[in-house]
């Protein structure tokens, strides 16, 4: 066997997302690729190693690729999930370049500076990939229209002034000539960056704020997207793995190893850290193998980092969480809570809690490694962020930084599921493996090694106090969480400040209650944590609205006329409130019988996700002891739209992953390992409990909000606020899977 | 053993237990059929047996000697696998995609079966899990192919 | 060599009465041994007294999935508390390195420790009872000589007093066991005397197999009397006649169809799985194509009961469309179509011998439905057959379809294609799901050193 457990696992980003070297990252941006060169030519260009760096986004030369036939070729800072960016960035910089969207072809970046677009780094996250460049792509698609346009100027030596484009083509009207993108491309690329191109007046925008389609439809629609998983090079292996159930063991001894090399098809055998892996000639004969080792696993030690303890239990933890007591560290406070909760008239408490989930993304996570006879290593992998995943690989192959390339094909799902987390990567196993064997190593994790090392949404509870005033109006509230960020878990944590990933959601809502303070208590959660799609909120939007709710009831108040008071003094988000009533037919809470004569309620909820405002109404009914969800309602505000068609499928695609964490979804540890392992035993949303959903985008002209996130945190609050007025019944704790509903109607 | 996939014979020597999918994916090389969970869980991996939808990750590939197997490499060649595609293009189906070969063949299949199916046929054969939630383009996608 | 019942409880009746009078001497007696006195024998090789332990299975119970080899701690659920498995490697302390070998024998054979306490027959004395000297010098050879000794204190049983006490176990030892070992069988030949020797010891089939009676012991022990091996219901899991029962037992089954079933873990007419998965994972697997066949043959020569075991089945096909609405009348069909056909088919018929089929398997048409509940709730174990796991496993079904649902589906497999058993009910699913768990997806091997 080959044994790998003395190498190191890969310390991610420990060193701070803020922190990360640029030394290495220059490096490989030599490699970036030019505009006008040709394809077959472009790739080791080095045409602008000695230009002096320019500011992230500003380049054009690295996104922009005019090909002969005029169509471009954009490297987008931004890697493509699902959630269209691919179509937006073609949009944006295809409305100020002046070429058709449908003209591009787009693929994600390598790592380098050029593409350093959220601060001072990148990843695809946060909702954030359109708003925090839009106005640099827009520049940067103005600029390399400038550039073709100055090409064109001297090619046929007219004065810039007189040329104008159409898409894809420069016209120099006067003498009724024109030349195409791709015949200028070349000589456009040479030239510096101008200062000052003028962009498009937003009124006369084609392409920006209209439904455009998305430009990858029919690859994915025939089977043709090649995804991390699908990729091949020459003289490949592949390999699979069988990890520590318990994280943190290593492995000490395979009884029958001898055996098992003798499998079909079986390369090689190896120990790695925390893992075993076989490297075979097809994955499922690596697979076979890799399941059948029979491991003898260490007992990790007390301290052992990541370690997860042999008795950590999902219920056991969830009841420490519960059992705080305390303020914890203040995220907020306004007015003076103690007092005013004091002199109320009514005081409502309760606890809730949601559980960990998997991000449970369809395609597995894969890594496909090759060692160059340069000493440069290629490593194709599924992942938001490239430099951190650079750095990470050169850490592990003992190779600078620069000579790590990464390839980032287009994601099977994310959800937050390929940043770098601790153990829960594969592309440390394959470049360790391929070292190893001395040949190209595709690794795949078995659905069921992901399920073990997926990196979870953590566990929270949260304590909520309100306080009310003799007419029923909220006039304190207290809310403390319990639990640990993925951002304090991943990019430091200060002692004394609050993870706000903890508090999202709960912290800075825009209700006018006069005294309110949110507070959390640090509770390490023994699991590998990680962002989920829409991270905080995706849980304490649902506990708040839903103890909202609690409010209301106690105090006599229809739901959503006191949400409508209570934002008295916020147009936008009033706006919005009525947006959804409207688009939901008026609001009525019920219960009410339908026309096909169930007896059903309606529940809403708002939420400030991710810089967009969200209001979302969801109707309900019982079928025996099964909630069936009917319709959801949910009006967006993201200040401005890129692409409505985008924006409504990703509302869907937000309801459905938010409805299933409501209804089924939750990661349930026992003896220190995950009870489910498949999607048997986790299920997710399937087609037959998926709602109608209603959309209305509303512009606000408000800065730039987020579109694949906001539309999640919504729809759990809605559903149990509709449950508790068709059944009376409060539930506080996610899934509702959990709770027994048979007799509540 | 010799199979026959999208119309062309391949000899493969593989364990007779091996999953179809992996034959497909690993020994022919067609990797847009898809491993989602290796358990009949998601239907990412479907396939057409003499026009028949089957989960590829389960199958043996013993099972299947002698079967006319089709992929969504060979959808092109269908004719109601056309009118799929379209209605999945119009529709705008797909995000991340990886689930959409196999919904793609399990529509497929659904219209060769029943060329105007009712809306609890669609429910009773679109049953593929899809994590972005496309559930109702798809149905959108499917009424419409069965009206091309 | 039976015992009638009538003679079983006549014995009954005098062990009480003579308990009464003889007081606690004969409930904490030592029994004698064939090997009282004999000295510590010389170790021997390892493969013989391995492969009796093998035959008997040993690891199963007193090894667990994360402990030591043989040093016990398996929890058993009983009616009134756990007891645990006890560890049975050579620690002097803790183990019992300080057995003799007719210590040994007296535990394995006759259900009695050093010390006089009756062990619980969770231990399956009764059949062990059968087993030959040699066999118990072998197995008591591995036990000292072969096995790392693994300090670990046993675990009191969590059974309250009263009920903790062990004498009365004397008596239903003495009313429900045959004395003495296997005796071939005159004018049955050396292969079906083997079987008989392999079936009714080491092998303890009839622990699952057989129906228990009112003290909870097996109401027959061997051949002799009908009810042996025709079924059980035993831990959430029926257990299937061994018989040759057409419908419910092995009666389609052919001799070598059954000794590839032991050796692989599967054949045409299904794949082990509950209980029969761990014995097959453990047990079976290791035994020689020779004791397999011999088991093989001895089952055949057992009789079915055409009266239990009902209408001899057949085939009979039923389409399903895609949707599953051809048979709107049945609501099983369509969660059929979507749950069940991708794997097991539309026809019913399963794959080769990877996918079993529904279709006329004894697992389905067993009068209970505990099994088929059992499994489509929680799903399958890993068959590891030779080293190797399997390719394909059932998976839970408990968190996708509710008790109705599986209720309906299993009524529908259970008579579709011929097949002919009870409706399965929602409350039946519910009970099941309230007391057992989802299988592990993680191959489980119990090694013995």
């Amino acid at each position: 066997m080959n044994d790998m457990t003395s190498i190191d696992s890969p310390s991610v980003a420990k060193s701070g997302l803020l922190n990360l070297s640029r030394r290495g990252f220059i490096g490989a941006s030599l490699g970036t690729l030019v505009l006008g060169v040709s394809v077959s030519g472009g790739r080791k260009a080095f045409a602008q190693a000695t230009a002096p760096a320019l500011a992230a986004g500003t380049n054009v030369n690295a996104y922009i690729e005019i090909r002969p036939d005029s169509s471009v070729l954009f490297r987008s800072a931004f890697i493509e999930g699902g959630q269209g960016i691919f179509t937006a960035m073609a949009q944006i910089v295809g409305e100020e370049l002046d070429v058709d969207p449908a003209r591009f072809v787009v693929e994600c970046a390598p790592p380098g500076p050029d593409y350093l677009l959220i601060g001072n780094v990148r990843f695809t996250g946060g909702s954030m990939s359109v708003r925090m460049s839009y106005d640099r792509m827009r520049k940067l698609g103005a600029s390399g229209r400038m550039m073709v346009m100055q090409a064109a100027a001297a090619r046929l030596n007219v004065p810039l002034a007189e040329l104008t484009t159409e898409p894809g083509r420069v016209i120099h009207a006067a003498s009724s000539r024109s030349l195409t993108y791709g015949e200028l491309a070349a000589e456009a690329a040479s030239l510096p960056l101008p200062a000052d191109a003028p962009l498009r007046a937003k009124a006369d925008f084609r392409w920006i704020g209209k439904p455009v389609a998305r430009l990858d439809m029919h690859d994915k629609s025939t089977g043709k997207t090649q995804y991390a998983i699908d990729l091949k090079v020459d003289g490949m292996l592949h390999a699979a793995v069988q990890h520590a159930r318990h994280l943190g063991a290593e492995p000490l001894s395979i009884a029958n190893e001898a055996q098992v090399r003798t499998m079909p098809g079986v390369h090689s055998v190896h120990t790695l850290p925390g893992a075993v892996a076989v490297v075979a000639d097809s994955w499922w004969r690596a697979r076979r193998a890799a399941e059948s080792l029979q491991v003898e696993w260490s007992v990790p030690a007390a301290g052992t980092k990541n370690m997860m303890p042999a008795d950590f239990s999902s219920e056991e933890h969830m009841a420490k969480l519960k059992a705080m007591s305390g303020d914890g560290i203040a995220a907020e406070t306004v007015g003076d809570v103690a007092k005013a909760m004091a002199g109320a008239k009514t005081v409502v408490q309760a606890t809730y809690d949601a559980p960990h989930l998997a991000h449970a993304q369809l395609e597995p996570p894969s890594a496909l490694a090759r060692f160059n006879s340069d000493g440069t290593l290629d490593l194709w992998l599924p992942n938001q962020a490239p430099e951190m995943f650079q750095a990470a690989a050169a850490k592990i192959a003992g190779i600078d930084a620069a000579k790590v390339n990464i390839h980032s094909p287009v994601l099977g799902g994310f959800f937050g599921r390929h940043f770098l987390y601790d153990s829960a990567n594969p592309f440390p196993q394959a470049i360790l493996l391929s070292k190893a064997v001395g040949r190209p190593v595709k690794l795949i994790w078995s659905r069921e090694e992901e399920f073990l090392r997926d990196a979870l949404r953590p566990m929270s509870a949260v304590h909520f106090r309100g306080g009310l005033d003799e007419s029923g109006m909220p006039v304190a509230l207290s809310a403390v969480s319990m639990g640990e960020g993925p951002a304090g878990r991943w990019f430091g944590r200060k002692p004394d400040t609050v993870d706000s990933t903890t508090v999202e959601g709960i912290a800075e809502k825009h209700y006018a209650i006069a005294n309110r303070r949110v507070g959390q208590i640090h509770v390490d959660d023994p699991a590998i944590i990680g962002f989920w799609r829409s991270v905080g909120h995706s849980m304490n939007d649902f506990f708040y609205e839903t103890f909202f709710d609690e409010m209301a009831d106690a105090g006599k108040q229809d739901p959503y006329e006191l949400r409508h008071r209570l934002l008295a003094d916020n147009a936008r988000l009033r706006t919005l409130l009525e947006a959804v009533a409207d688009l939901s037919g008026g609001w009525k809470r019920g219960p009410f019988v339908a026309e096909d004569g169930t007896r059903r309620a309606r529940g809403v909820a708002m939420a400030s996700p991710f810089g967009s405002e969200v209001a979302t109404i969801a109707e309900v009914s019982m079928n025996g002891s099964d909630l069936v969800v009917h319709d959801i309602w949910v009006a967006i505000d993201p200040g401005s739209v890129i692409n409505p068609a985008i924006v409504e499928a990703q509302v869907n695609s937000a309801v459905a992953i938010g409805l299933s964490t409501a209804l089924m979804e939750e990661v349930v540890y026992e003896h220190g390992v995950p009870r489910a392992r498949n999607y048997d035993g986790y299920p997710i949303l399937p087609p037959d409990r998926m709602p109608k959903v209603h959309v209305r985008i509303i512009e606000s002209g408000a800065p730039l909000g987020g579109i694949g996130e906001p539309g999640v945190p919504g729809v759990p609050p809605a559903v149990v606020n509709a449950l508790a007025v068709l059944t009376g019944k409060r539930v506080r704790s996610l899934p509702l899977s959990r709770t027994d509903l048979s007799g509540t109607i | 053993m010799e199979l026959t996939v999208n119309g062309a014979r391949h000899q493969v020597e593989i364990e007779p237990d091996t999953p179809l999918l992996w034959v497909l994916r690993d020994t022919l090389g067609m990797t847009g059929t898809k491993y989602g969970c290796g358990l009949a869980q998601c239907g990412a991996c479907t396939v057409l047996i003499d026009g028949q939808t089957i989960r590829s990750c389960v199958t043996p590939v013993e099972s299947v000697v002698g079967s006319n197997i089709v992929t969504i490499e060979a959808i092109a060649d269908d004719a109601e696998g056309r009118k799929v595609v379209e209605a999945w293009v119009d529709h705008q189906v797909p995000q991340c995609g990886y689930c959409q070969s196999g919904q793609v063949m399990a529509a497929t299949a659904l219209l060769k079966q029943s060329p105007s199916p009712s809306e609890a046929e669609i429910a009773g054969a679109m049953i593929n899990l899809c994590r972005c939630g496309t559930y109702n383009a798809i149905a959108s996608a499917v009424r419409q192919a069965a009206k091309a | 060599m039976g015992v009638s019942p009538v003679k079983r409880l006549g014995l009954f009746v005098a062990v009480v009465l003579a308990a009464g009078a003889a007081g606690t001497w004969w409930t904490t007696h030592i029994p004698s041994s064939p090997f009282d006195g004999e000295a510590k024998p010389a170790p021997g090789p390892v493969e013989k007294g391995e492969y009796v332990a093998r035959l008997g299975d040993c690891v199963a119970c007193h090894t667990t999935e994360r402990g030591k080899p043989f040093a016990g701690g398996l929890a058993m659920g009983t009616p009134i508390g756990a007891i645990y498995t006890t560890n049975i490697t050579p620690d002097k302390e803790t183990g019992i390195g300080n057995f003799t070998l007719a210590d040994f024998d007296n535990a394995v054979r006759r259900g009695v420790s050093p010390d006089g306490d009756r062990l619980y027959p969770a231990m399956p004395h009764p059949s062990y009872a059968k087993m030959s000297d040699d066999d118990i010098r072998a197995l008591y050879d591995y036990f000292m000589n072969h096995v790392e000794p693994v300090v670990q204190a046993n675990r009191p049983a969590d059974i309250p007093w009263p009920l903790n006490m062990r004498w009365p176990l004397a008596i239903w030892t003495a009313a429900f066991t045959d004395p003495g070992t296997y005796q071939p069988k005159s004018g049955e030949d050396a292969l079906w005397n083997r079987g008989a020797y392999l079936v009714q010891g080491a092998g303890h089939c009839g622990s699952c197999h057989t129906p228990r009676g009112l003290g909870i012991q097996e109401v027959a022990l061997d051949e002799s009397d009908p009810r042996y091996l025709s079924g059980a219901l035993l831990d959430g899991w029926y257990a299937p006649s061994l018989r040759n029962d057409h419908n419910t037992g092995l009666g389609r089954w052919s001799e070598d169809e059954i000794t590839a079933y032991l050796k692989t873990g599967r054949n045409s007419h299904g794949v082990v799985f509950g209980s029969m998965m761990e014995a097959f994972n453990n047990s079976t697997q290791f035994m020689t194509d020779e004791d397999l066949k011999s088991i093989a043959h001895y089952l055949k020569s057992l009789p079915g009961d055409a009266a239990r075991d009902g209408k001899p089945w057949q085939y009979q096909p039923v389409a399903v469309s895609v949707s599953g609405s051809a048979a709107p009348a049945i609501p099983g069909a369509a969660i059929y179509a979507a749950h069940c056909a991708t794997c097991h088919g539309r026809d019913g018929r399963g794959r080769g011998e990877w996918i079993p089929p529904l279709a006329g398997v004894s697992s389905v048409l067993a009068p209970t439905s505990q099994s088929a509940i059992n499994i489509t709730l929680n799903g399958a174990g890993r068959v590891v057959a030779d080293g190797v796991t399997d390719a394909y496993r059932m998976p839970s079904l408990g968190s996708k379809l509710s008790d109705q649902q599986i209720a309906e589906v299993l009524t529908y497999v259970r008579s579709t294609w011929g097949n002919q058993a009870s409706p399965v009910t929602a409350q039946e699913v519910k009970a099941l799901r309230a007391h057992t768990d989802p299988a592990s997806p993680d191959p489980i091997i119990l090694q013995m050193r």
